[in-house]
């Protein structure tokens, strides 16, 4: 709580410093930046979301001619971090990478996290998880359908559930199709992809990291409203009419009231990451793909999924804990 | 072999030699310093290597993970503050040796037993990746259970005194470890309502609570005393308490070869990591030992023992990564990303793609192993002359290194609040005698046993004439309950012998456990 203290009085002494001089204090979104900027992340370093985060903090910095700090701030998928961002001045330089379902996915599953798309200001988003179904290559099924008629022969098949928003997934199918689900948890992408390779679990919902064994793990369906770039043959859960896919984006957030010229200023400097080559080569490293959406469509984007996502989990009666 | 004398080619130019020197030193210092990982050094270092080639990258990033696991001792041995938890165990005797002017014995003991289990089991990756992988997966989390629970027999063994004390230590333990969400049903547990608390309590501002700061405070109580000591030891040093003697080789032979065991095995095995290889291995050479009571005044086999295992976790977790793609590790889940990046997919397929690039990377892990023994023994020097500090200067310069290391990971002040929960705890039971390694193994393998319990009862859905056809994890059963039931024997048994033998042990700065 010191910091925005001191920070405001630096602000204040710099102010009267200015006014002493006869000069009137120009607006400060216009030189936007004058000094290094913090981006928070809500994971652990060395994640995904958090490499690419480092990437796009490059490509910032370059756009920008400041430094882009990364502070890793750990705890509740990103919600720790998010309320940090909140309780930040809103003056560009704290920002925050992060995927968006902090705010239209976990208020939904998590009483404490009461987070609205008002909260924030939405700079854009810049890449998209390739959540999916996912099973063995030598699987007697090949889609979704086939998977459903073999586990109605096949009662009691264990499906590894990562998150709560994986195990309403299956909770979902399995109650429109009178399915018998084992959940086994598993912790993190890695024990999960070791879950399906060891066969201890039919199937598991994957948040994008089966894209890197594509020699083992085929997709049942991808779990996000449009056909992903990795397999354009695999089709939307939607499609199989179940009503479930979440588009997961990661992208940049801000305070609220961060000034409208700096939020626009972030927006184009995260667009260059869409042609950089060591962001590309980041994402590509990971089958990330890429698909970048300003400000203004990102703004949209979360008012609009935080009322139909809120819907999903409304509808399959799940209450926030 | 012919390709790994190619891979020596490539690695063995000054270019890449002098980015793996980089990296050790980097991992090194990162190591020494508490709080900052190898995970978190390896991390911010990949967007570095994007400028390397391959090799040199992968060489530098290996170099930073073998260098922190190595350095983590030296701030254990000197100071009690270990720079890894995995190196917690390191201090348990390392301190004691520090205290009695020995330090420079027990660093170096830490760093030959670090890179000898380091070395070995980049041995055992080169030979039996693909032979040993295939073991790997016959261990499912059903065996994993069984497995787990044998290991925390080990808690009867490293008790000390009191087998019921050890217990309730145990215990505590593993009631802290079940802090934060609840794996399969998301609901949160004994968080109170606090955010910070849903991925359960942090476990590196826990170790430095109860080891560094709880003893500091012992200390400053004692300070008079422990200064006058420290000029004794600038007086005192004998030549024979500066090396490593060929007594304390011998003694130390088995333990880092059962380190070196522990840790591959270990390693091996997904979702353990170093913590659990370090306390397993200290556990098991004191267990083995005929003086166990002996153990946390300055013996020398601890260190050796748990520094061994510490390192061996590192190469050994590669094993899975390499002949599967499986990540065994954090630190080997990190690296899947730098090796993609540049060029080589870990899995099956790649000794067929890349054979080139893979014996490279193999050279460049044999060398780091011999960098970090000149690093580490260069470093050594200087960081040795800590010990010479009086206490009353060593004391605030630690308090804020361990503030500094419990905020690290999560850059925040609940964290800090955190340690000194635990140093009131950590406190409390120097006092009255618990024993706080126990704590910290039912910590460390609690949240595992929950979560491949949980995973068993789904895999064998819910019936248990299914254990049938798991027949490791009823070998593994067989032996915990053998083990309980020779514990028990002894206990009773040999308990007078035993209680004698334990007053005539004098045990030094009142550390105990």
């Amino acid at each position: 709580m010191k910091h925005p203290d001191r920070r405001s009085i630096t602000a204040a002494l710099a102010a009267l410093a200015i006014g002493a001089l006869g000069l009137v204090a120009p607006a400060m979104a216009e030189d936007y930046p004058t000094r290094p900027i913090t981006m928070l992340v809500g994971y652990n370093a060395g994640g995904q979301t958090d490499l690419v985060a480092r990437a796009a903090a490059k490509v910032l910095s370059d756009d920008l001619g400041q430094p882009v700090n990364v502070v890793n701030k750990p705890g509740a998928g990103g919600g720790v971090a998010a309320r940090e961002l909140t309780q930040a001045a809103p003056d560009g330089y704290t920002i925050m990478f992060h995927a968006n379902s902090v705010v239209n996915q976990d208020p939904f599953l998590m009483k404490r996290i009461t987070f609205t798309p008002e909260d924030f200001e939405w700079a854009g988003f810049i890449t998209v998880y390739q959540a999916g179904l996912i099973t063995q290559k030598d699987a007697p099924f090949d889609d979704l359908a086939g998977f459903v008629a073999w586990a109605k022969e096949n009662p009691g098949f264990n499906y590894a559930t990562l998150s709560p928003g994986a195990r309403m997934i299956m909770q979902e199918i399995a109650k429109k199709e009178g399915l018998d689900a084992n959940y086994m948890p598993v912790k993190g992408g890695g024990e999960m992809i070791n879950a399906i390779l060891g066969k201890q679990a039919i199937m598991a919902m994957s948040g994008g990291i089966h894209a890197k064994y594509p020699d083992d793990i085929k997709t049942l369906a991808v779990l996000t409203t449009f056909r992903q770039p990795s397999w354009p043959e695999v089709k939307s859960v939607d499609e199989y009419g179940y009503a479930l896919a979440m588009d997961g984006r990661a992208g940049l957030m801000l305070p609220k009231g961060a000034p409208t010229e700096i939020v626009q200023r972030l927006s184009e400097a995260l667009s260059k990451a869409e042609t950089d080559a060591t962001f590309a080569q980041v994402t590509g490293a990971a089958n990330i793909p890429i698909m970048y959406l300003d400000a203004p469509a990102a703004k949209a984007e979360m008012e609009r999924t935080y009322q139909e996502y809120g819907d999903i989990f409304r509808n399959a009666g799940i209450e926030p804990q | 072999m012919h390709a790994l004398l190619n891979g020596f080619a490539d690695v063995l130019t000054l270019y890449t030699l002098a980015w793996i020197g980089v990296g050790v030193t980097l991992g090194y210092v990162l190591g020494v310093l508490p709080g900052l990982g190898k995970a978190t050094g390896v991390a911010v270092a990949i967007p570095l290597t994007f400028y390397l080639q391959p090799v040199a990258a992968i060489a530098l990033l290996i170099g930073i993970a073998k260098g922190s696991a190595a350095g983590s001792a030296v701030s254990a041995i000197l100071l009690n503050t270990p720079g890894e938890p995995s190196s917690a165990p390191t201090a348990l005797d390392g301190y004691p040796m520090a205290r009695q002017g020995k330090a420079q014995k027990a660093l170096k003991m830490g760093l030959f037993a670090s890179v000898i289990g380091d070395f070995l089991s980049t041995l055992l990756l080169i030979c039996l990746a693909a032979p040993m992988a295939r073991y790997a997966l016959l261990i499912g989390p059903v065996e994993l259970c069984a497995i787990l629970v044998f290991s925390m027999t080990f808690i009867g063994g490293l008790s000390g005194k009191s087998l019921i004390k050890g217990l309730i230590a145990g215990a505590f333990g593993v009631f802290f470890a079940t802090v934060g969400l609840e794996t399969e049903t998301f609901i949160p547990r004994m968080t109170f309502g606090l955010l910070e608390l849903d991925d359960g309590l942090p476990l590196v501002p826990i170790a430095i609570g109860m080891l560094a700061v709880a003893e500091m405070i012992v200390q400053a109580g004692n300070m008079r005393q422990l200064d006058r000591e420290t000029e004794e030891i600038i007086d005192g040093t004998r030549p024979e308490d500066r090396v490593v003697l060929w007594s304390d080789w011998k003694r130390c032979f088995a333990p880092i070869l059962r380190g070196t065991l522990i840790g591959s095995a270990v390693g091996i095995l997904p979702g353990l990591g170093a913590s659990v290889g370090s306390f397993l291995s200290y556990g098991a050479t004191r267990r083995a030992s005929d003086r166990p009571e002996e153990f946390g005044t300055g013996r020398i086999e601890g260190v050796a023992a748990a520094e061994s295992a510490d390192n061996a976790v590192v190469p050994a977790s590669f094993v899975p990564l390499f002949a599967l793609g499986i990540p065994g590790s954090v630190i080997a889940a990190i690296l899947i990303a730098a090796f993609v990046l540049h060029g080589l997919t870990p899995g099956p397929r790649m000794f067929q793609e890349q054979p080139d690039l893979v014996a490279a990377v193999y050279a460049a892990m044999l060398c780091a192993s011999v960098v970090l023994l000149l690093i580490g023994y260069t470093g050594q020097r200087i960081f040795a002359q800590v010990a010479r500090v009086p206490v009353r200067l060593i004391i605030p310069v630690v308090l804020f290194l361990c503030c500094v290391g419990a905020w690290m990971e999560t850059g925040s002040v609940f964290s800090i609040y955190i340690m000194l929960a635990f140093t009131v705890l950590g406190f409390l039971a120097k006092k009255l005698d618990f024993s706080f390694v126990t704590f910290l193994i039912g910590f460390v393998i609690g949240p595992s046993v929950e979560l491949s319990f949980r995973q068993s009862l789904q895999i064998l859905d819910h019936d248990w004439t299914r254990m049938t056809e798991h027949p490791i994890a009823l070998v593994f059963i067989a032996l915990t309950v053998a083990v309980l039931v020779v514990l028990a024997r002894g206990r009773t048994g040999g308990g007078a012998v035993g209680a004698v033998r334990d007053t005539g042990t004098t045990i030094t700065k009142g550390r105990t456990s």
